[in-house]
């Protein structure tokens, strides 16, 4: 994990309050020797008998630690104890049981993870078991990357993917965007082939939040790998026109299109230009105006040799209008609009004496 | 920005709190509660927000350098004897697996003991911040240990044992390369189709390939070629263009990381950052950005929180006063958009390479 990520939904910096932790129902199993006192007293492991042989190992920090965590007693008892059986790569069925237990305070410690799973291996543990584990510790700390990782790991030994889409699914149904959810679900896709009902899948989800990035996003990773974009190309095109006319002020919506026409070139789509610039009566924003400009920018790099200098003017004409609306109606990047403008003039304008005399002196009119 | 709109925001100014971020950050390098437990294993990524974030307040005095730097140089992974974890060296990010307290070598040996890619990474630059010379850093292990992470693919793993592999280790990769003014620890090429290959249909950058873009990961696949000193050769001027466009359009008062997701401080500099790169940020507005940060200073505690009204962490209250840096805050050192470190930790840095590179000359002309 990489704490300077810092993306919310990925840093694992979220600061849990730990409740109060007196009681230990697995202490239970340890205390046949005192069983005149509270079975449900935890005990520490440094005074538990069948740990007696182990020396704790603490945690050395030298004369001027920086950055030091106050751990209860409770918690470095269990990790001196960690320390102590990674030294020695115990492999056995107590250092398995006191993994957890390392988790349970800490499921960030990547260590613990990987010891574990050298464990699950070496003791050939149940891996269906450890599904259901790794499952419950998921839908507590959904934004932890070490927990994905080591489902990742589990699925790819039990080669077997059968949960997954359904896991995935109610972990996307409590949090739609969550990062590590559609990368397990990509991967799981990928790996195994996984396909057939991805768009249904991501349709729904559209159905529930049109303005949901990441289904967007999941809905051209299905495309592009299954009928790929040239039949499927009207019909998404429909789909996103639909939608726009449903949520007009959606960048993801607009970000697709934009997207799947883009590696052809914006202008080589018959008809779309007309059919934007219907919508912009009726559902501008300026996501669609910044379409247009892209349109028009398009038109103008692609432009074929036979295109008069003339028709070349009126479309930079066009471009530049559509700068100074998003100027007027996009405020907080009019700067970038303007600057958009002046470089598509610069590139494709073609100057007589009396406009460049004009913009010399007067730049800000933006004149053609 | 217009004139009327800037003399109407001066009587919301928001005050900065100078004094009360320095005091975060001294208290977040001395004890933290036992909530904080998850932040173990990156403890030296903490170091790195606190001590780069004191140096951006100009405020390094008031910790104790020499203690910093010898608590860093104890997290080392050296090599053993026979150099047998050779392939495992950098720097941990902290001393939870247990190794005894040393700030010098050989290594020990330890079956669990390797270093981390983003704790490889932040240590550098916090020593480098502290202005140590790195000359205890045993850069030739750092280079062994930071090639036997990197995939066919491209990207990185974070530790020699397996981990997730993303473009996040790319950027840590080419910040210790960039650092160590040594790029035999990583194969540049791949690294670039890697990047490539994480460009989004709409784009900006994901994680890796066919993932959704990303505010954080656009700046790691940016920053990472700039460091390398490819961006124009990765990247046609018409890609440039389009990722300035995605950039641009994360910025709503503050930045989002992604469209339709909530602005949150970190974004600042993440999309900031690479706006600057990409030669840009001078057209964003400066004075939402800076109000919505503001408006996530904790003005009892210090610090920034992601959102108004949240509890402040090491990493926003860094990148909150980096996002402030980039848009000219009067009391706010320069970052290096790139390396994410002081200009002023920056030159140190060039300055140290330059000794670096006229010894060897003077070496190789004796012989």
């Amino acid at each position: 994990k990489l704490a300077m990520s810092g993306v919310e939904e990925i840093s694992d910096e979220s600061v849990e309050v730990k409740e109060g932790e007196e009681f230990d129902v697995e202490a239970e199993d340890h205390l046949r020797d005192d069983f005149l006192l509270d079975p449900t007293r935890y005990i520490f492991y440094r005074d538990r008998k069948e740990w007696a042989d182990l020396e704790p190992v603490p945690q050395d920090d030298g004369p001027n630690p920086v950055v030091k965590i106050a751990y209860s007693e409770k918690f470095s008892d269990v990790y001196d104890y960690f320390r102590a059986l990674l030294k020695n790569d115990e492999r056995s069925e107590r250092a398995f049981a006191l993994t957890s237990e390392a988790i349970e305070l800490n499921a960030a410690n990547y260590t613990v993870w990987h010891y574990r799973r050298v464990l699950l291996q070496a003791l050939s543990k149940d891996l269906r078991e450890e599904m259901r584990y790794i499952t419950a510790i998921i839908e507590e700390q959904p934004k932890n990357y070490q927990v994905w990782h080591h489902r990742r790991m589990v699925v790819e030994w039990l080669n077997d993917p059968s949960e997954e889409l359904e896991f995935i699914a109610d972990i996307l149904s409590q949090d739609a965007k969550n990062y590590h959810a559609w990368q397990h679900r990509q991967w799981v896709i990928q790996e195994y082939k996984l396909w057939d009902d991805e768009l249904d899948f991501v349709e729904n989800l559209l159905e529930e939040d049109v303005r949901n990035n990441s289904a967007w996003n999941q809905r051209h990773f299905v495309i592009s790998h299954t009928s790929g974009f040239s039949d499927a190309m009207e019909r998404e095109i429909q789909y996103c026109l639909y939608q726009i006319k449903k949520a007009p002020n959606n960048e993801s919506a607009w970000n697709y299109l934009k997207g799947i026409l883009q590696p052809l070139g914006l202008s080589a789509q018959p008809g779309l230009l007309e059919r934007v610039l219907e919508l912009k009566q009726t559902h501008c924003s300026p996501y669609l105006l910044a379409f247009l400009f892209d349109c028009y920018e398009d038109a103008l790099e692609n432009s074929k040799e036979n295109v008069a200098e003339e028709e070349q003017q009126k479309t930079l004409k066009k471009a530049l209008e559509i700068c100074q609306l998003l100027a007027q109606e996009d405020t907080i990047r009019k700067e970038y609009w303007l600057f958009l403008g002046r470089s598509l003039k610069n590139k494709h304008g073609k100057l007589n004496n009396y406009t460049f005399e004009l913009c010399v002196i007067h730049p800000e009119l933006e004149i053609i | 920005m217009a004139e009327e709109e800037s003399q109407f925001e001066e009587f919301e100014q928001i005050d900065f709190l100078r004094d009360r971020h320095v005091r975060f950050f001294q208290r977040t390098l001395q004890v933290l509660p036992e909530r904080y437990a998850s932040l173990e294993t990156t403890r030296l990524t903490i170091i790195f927000f606190a001590l780069s974030g004191l140096d951006v307040l100009d405020a390094l005095d008031v910790i104790d350098r020499n203690t910093m730097i010898e608590w860093i140089y104890s997290l080392q992974v050296l090599p053993t004897e026979d150099q047998v974890n050779l392939s495992r060296c950098g720097f941990r990010g902290s001393s939870h697996i247990g190794i005894p307290y040393s700030t010098k070598g050989p290594g020990v040996l330890h079956p669990y003991d390797s270093g981390h890619v983003a704790m490889t990474y932040t240590g550098l630059c916090s020593l480098l911040i502290l202005g140590d010379d790195l000359s205890r850093v045993n850069k030739q292990a750092c280079l062994a240990g930071l090639r036997a992470l990197q995939l066919e693919d491209g990207s990185f793993y974070a530790v020699p044992e397996g981990s997730e592999n993303d473009i996040r280790f790319i950027y840590c990769a080419a910040s210790i390369c960039y650092m160590l003014d040594d790029w035999s620890g990583m194969d540049i090429q791949k690294a670039i189709e890697y990047i490539r290959g994480s460009l989004s249909y709409d784009n900006g950058f994901g994680q890796g390939a066919g993932r959704e873009s990303h505010g954080g990961w656009t700046y790691c696949a940016i920053a990472s070629l700039c460091l390398m000193g490819r961006l124009e050769e990765a990247l046609s001027q018409r890609e440039l263009d389009r990722i300035r466009r995605w950039c641009i359009m994360r910025q709503q008062s503050g930045f989002q990381g992604r469209p339709n997701k909530p602005v949150d401080t970190c974004y600042s500099f993440w999309v900031g950052a690479t706006l600057e790169l990409l030669d840009v940020f001078q057209y964003t507005n400066f004075d939402k950005n800076r109000s919505f940060i503001l408006s996530t200073q904790d003005r009892l505690v210090g610090g920034f929180a992601k959102w108004p009204d949240s509890h402040p962490d090491p990493l926003h209250a860094y990148l909150g006063l980096c996002g402030l840096s980039l848009i000219g805050e009067p009391s706010l050192r320069k970052v290096h958009p790139a390396l994410n470190i002081t200009q002023r930790a920056f030159q140190h840095v060039q300055q140290l390479q330059q000794t670096w590179r006229d010894s060897t000359g003077s070496c190789s002309r004796q012989h």
